[in-house]
């Protein structure tokens, strides 16, 4: 079943946490925050 | 988010289990508040003209070493290795959570030279509240929990945002602000990401990773964003080395602050996994209550000062522990779990995850190998002991180095707090181990 799992592929994994709309929560914020830093350092 | 009706969900594991489990996760979020308050302490310790951000560098660099030789001592990296096999994505997720903590870390540094302490910690407190709201967002978190335990969570969050905020006033005797608005913002960004950084935590641990392997990848991100941001802020590599050659005296302490740390955050995970973000996140803010422990009992802090800045200590202390009380009586009932394996599921199918090891992960038990066989138990390789001995002989040679602090300690109170501390870690790792084995 492993072998079967597009997960064990780079690709694969990198296809699913791109169209998780968990994902592009944390990555949003931490943009914001560099962005705040980034302003007020 | 979630769209599947109510009605025929299933038991998802037998109620005296998750009761064991959420006592569990209970012990770990005040054990997690206690460690992660001391850790704070040794860096009371640094007087040097050292740069915030590169003392912010070391503690991570400490953290860097902890988290790597820790989870080595434990279960053994072939562990860790069998986790990245069943679910490679977390690896990111797990990068991306230390990224988010790195900035958070930061931001507080320049939150509190622009606004002071008092008014910065209570703003970025409000990752607790945000944390409660991620968890009933994303991961199912109080669905089906009733009333009364809404209450007590939100009610317990905001009496310990209100006791913070007591605190904060009480132990801060600076004057705030040359700039207000770059303050708050700072302040209340580190809030944000320090409570979106729960949310690839409660995601590795929905689809069964292990905290002992996710906080090896976590280092990752945190010791890779700091890095940038030390050299990026901080003028440049020549300037980088400068400033650590200044603070070559007080590296033991720096790193041993992280070491100090990396223990509470390993038990904040595991509360994040067995009683949720909504619950674990604030547990674990009773850390100011401890650290302003340390501060008063240990380094004579707020001594001499107004008995009304007492009252105000002791109202705010008291507050912090009601609304942490409140929320670890609120007990996950089986509805609510069902729920989250709800979400679980969700994960599974999404990640193509074997669904034994993300029930047996949900549950705290070791998952069968892909091949159906129990687990094999876990075996330290020649690698977990020349981790554990380099991280041993580098602590060593530090404190050998280091320079002792000239500053007037109060010894027995110093002693009753390490007790403490050593109490919580005893109790909390042997309910771990007996209930889970460390999974």
């Amino acid at each position: 079943m492993l072998d079967e799992n597009p997960a064990q592929k780079p690709g694969g994994v990198w296809r699913m946490i791109l169209t998780d709309v968990h994902f592009w929560v944390p990555a949003i914020i931490l943009l914001a925050g560099l962005a705040v830093l980034h302003w007020i350092r | 988010m979630e769209s599947s009706s109510t009605k025929h969900i299933p038991q998802s594991i037998e109620s005296l289990r998750l009761r064991k489990l959420q006592l569990v996760g209970i012990l770990c979020g005040f054990s997690a508040g206690a460690w992660l308050g001391a850790a704070e302490a040794p860096t009371k310790l640094v007087k040097l003209g050292v740069s915030p951000l590169v003392v912010s560098l070391l503690m991570v660099v400490g953290v860097f070493l902890a988290r790597w030789s820790l989870p080595a001592l434990i279960r053994g990296t072939g562990q860790m290795r069998a986790d990245i096999r069943q679910a490679p994505h977390l690896i990111v997720w797990g990068i991306l959570a230390g990224c988010l903590w790195a900035v958070a870390n930061t931001l507080t540094i320049f939150a509190i030279r622009d606004i002071g302490l008092s008014i910065a910690f209570p703003l970025w407190n409000i990752n607790s509240l945000l944390g409660i709201f991620w968890g009933y967002l994303l991961f199912n978190e109080l669905r089906d929990a009733g009333k009364l335990r809404w209450l007590t969570v939100l009610g317990g969050a905001l009496l310990m945002f209100l006791g913070a905020t007591l605190l904060a006033v009480a132990s801060s005797t600076q004057s705030p602000a040359e700039h207000p608005l770059r303050g708050i913002l700072a302040a209340l960004g580190a809030g944000c990401l320090w409570g979106t950084m729960y949310v690839p935590y409660r995601k590795a641990y929905l689809t069964g990773m292990n905290p002992l392997s996710f906080i090896a990848f976590f280092t990752i991100g945190e010791l890779g964003m700091m890095l940038s941001l030390a050299l990026l802020y901080g003028g440049g590599p020549a300037a980088l080395s400068h400033q650590l050659d200044l603070a070559r005296p007080v590296l033991f302490w720096l790193m041993l602050g992280g070491f100090v740390w990396v223990i509470g955050d390993l038990f904040q995970q595991y509360a994040a996994k067995y009683i949720g973000i909504s619950r674990g996140i604030p547990l674990s803010n009773t850390n100011q209550l401890w650290g302003l422990l340390w501060g008063i009992l240990v380094f004579g802090e707020l001594r001499g000062l107004r008995t009304s800045l007492y009252a105000e200590v002791i109202g705010g202390s008291l507050l912090m522990a009601a609304g942490a009380g409140a929320i670890a009586l609120s007990s996950i009932t089986g509805k609510e779990h069902a729920r989250w394996k709800q979400a679980a599921d969700r994960e599974s199918q999404r990640y193509r995850l074997d669904a034994d090891y993300v029930q047996a992960a949900l549950s705290g038990n070791e998952a069968n190998d892909p091949s159906g066989l129990p687990a094999a138990k876990s075996r330290r390789t020649w690698l977990d002991y020349v981790l554990v001995i380099a991280v041993t002989t580098i602590f060593i040679t530090l404190a050998v180095l280091a320079r002792a602090p000239n500053m007037a300690l109060d010894w027995p109170a110093l002693a009753a707090l390490a007790a403490a501390m050593l109490v919580f870690l005893l109790a909390s790792g042997l309910a771990l181990w007996k209930t889970t084995r460390f999974n």
